[in-house]
């Protein structure tokens, strides 16, 4: 195999409400263009399963009818839920993807036509009921977006495409979500929202997903009403300036777990080690905070 | 996933080595993922492609311009047909801080085929400062094949929205039902 014959891809698509953008490394180019192909198509998928904007997608329905009926939704929608369950018992309720609830209510999801106020969908993550023959039902009215985990879940999808199709190194990144396979390592950089064009290098990835969620933009100029970040439990925002990077095994899992550092902190550490995880926390003062200090350090803007 | 024993279990801390910058400063991120060429045989495998000279009434431009908000003059150039029956059509669109070209295909039907992002450029403020800098963070392993701006690839933070993009495919396809559509 001569590695000067490799082919690099590298490809960019709107999908999930963001930008993904698919790379990989392969000797034969039509071999890399069909894995790429195939890597987006799974993005796509999920993007129409789970996407909480769109009326057709399952999420929707569940949405509109599961608190009625039991309606059956597709292995990868029922996957997901079950991750998602789990993630909500590991983490005592912090992580609840019916916070979608309080969402639509700030104006931060936009609001579908039977929904009329907050107060009528109290369900939690535990009144979603998952039967065996991959049908859902909601045991009392609740709202559910998967957001990021959805995102997540899409970025892990299209990296075990990338591995079926043969590719020898693969990297998704979905808005900052993003997995790496292979020998290669990537380096990463998490941008600095209080000044976007600094960016803080994270170690490099390597067989690993990484994901970001940061809430400096709210805490600068929005309207603390449209933070999108909300503890599971209390239900309030999290409003404090983080920027939360989480690297795990998979990008579903990295993704959940930003919000319960966001929530935690440093009270997150006992749950991080439980999913083999590691964090960084950076405040706007650019103190970092993070699983082991050889890496990171505090830093300064030059 | 092995865990590099450093990442590995204890505490969280807080960790400060005062004087060295950390920080990597890149007010010129861009990526180029496909050409002309390439974008016309992702989206149309295959096909033959001939360049399309859209003549516009000024009726309809103005519907474009003012209804539709598309600045025609911009995709004036950039629209093929294929043999098919299809189009391939390249837009830019301009955000706070981004300058985004990609391209659409639109199927015989009128449906949307495919949306590829070909070209994606940020900027902010002033020139790229301390190049020394990324020196020290990159792994050492892509040190040598890094280039300023064009080769930071791989950047997490709050996602960005790819909403202008989304618009204007939608303006696009506003052209086609108006100008191109038989």
């Amino acid at each position: 195999m001569n590695l000067c014959l490799k082919n690099k891809i590298r490809r960019c698509r709107p999908l999930l409400g963001t930008y993904v953008e698919v790379a990989v490394e392969h000797d034969d180019s039509g071999q890399a263009q069909a894995a790429v192909n195939a890597a987006f198509a799974a993005v796509e998928r999920v993007h129409k399963l789970m996407s909480f904007y769109d009326p057709e997608s399952e999420i929707s329905r569940l949405n509109c009818l599961a608190a009625q009926q039991d309606v059956v939704v597709s292995v990868e929608t029922y996957h997901v839920l079950q991750r998602a369950k789990e993630l909500y018992e590991r983490t005592q309720g912090i992580f609840d993807i019916t916070v979608a609830a309080e969402l639509l209510e700030r104006g931060v999801l936009p609001k579908p036509a039977f929904f009329k106020k907050q107060k009528d969908y109290y369900g939690r993550t535990k009144d979603i009921v998952l039967l065996p023959d991959r049908s859902v039902r909601f045991l009392q009215p609740l709202q559910i977006d998967l957001g990021g985990i959805a995102k997540g879940f899409a970025v892990d999808q299209a990296i075990e495409v990338l591995k079926q199709n043969g590719m020898d190194n693969g990297c998704v990144n979905a808005g900052g979500d993003m997995r790496c396979f292979g020998d290669e390592e990537q380096p990463v950089l998490v941008r600095h929202l209080l000044a976007p064009d600094q960016f803080l290098p994270l170690p490099a990835l390597k067989d690993a997903a990484l994901a970001t969620s940061a809430n400096f933009y709210e805490y600068e100029e929005k309207d603390p009403l449209l933070c999108a970040q909300i503890h599971g439990q209390t239900r309030k925002p999290l409003l404090a300036p983080l920027s939360v990077s989480v690297r795990a095994q998979s990008c579903l899992v990295a993704d959940a777990l930003t919000k319960i550092v966001f929530a935690l902190k440093k009270g997150s550490a006992a749950v991080l080690s439980e999913f083999g995880a590691a964090a960084f926390i950076v405040y706007p003062d650019d103190k970092i905070l993070c699983y082991d200090g050889k890496l990171l350090r505090k830093g300064k803007l030059g | 996933m092995v865990i590099p024993k450093q990442w590995r279990g204890g505490s969280l801390r807080f960790v400060s080595v005062p004087g060295i910058v950390l920080l990597v400063s890149a007010p010129g991120f861009a990526a180029t993922y496909l050409t002309v060429e390439q974008a016309q045989q992702v989206i149309f495998p295959g096909q033959n492609f001939t360049a399309v000279a859209l003549i516009l009434s000024e009726e309809n431009q103005k519907a474009l311009e003012t209804q539709y908000g598309l600045p025609v003059h911009s995709v004036k150039q950039k629209i093929w047909r294929t043999e098919q029956g299809g189009f391939f059509i390249i837009d830019k669109v301009i955000g706070k801080h981004e300058l985004i070209t990609y391209a659409v295909g639109i199927n015989p039907d009128g449906s949307i085929r495919q949306v590829e992002v070909m070209d994606y450029r940020e900027a902010y403020g002033d020139a790229i400062r301390q190049k020394r800098w990324r020196r020290q963070f990159i792994g050492k392993t892509a040190a040598s094949s890094l280039e300023l701006d064009a080769d930071i690839k791989n950047i997490s933070g709050a996602t960005l929205s790819c909403r202008h993009v989304t618009e204007g495919v939608k303006r696009i396809m506003s052209l086609y039902e108006l100008v191109l559509k038989k």
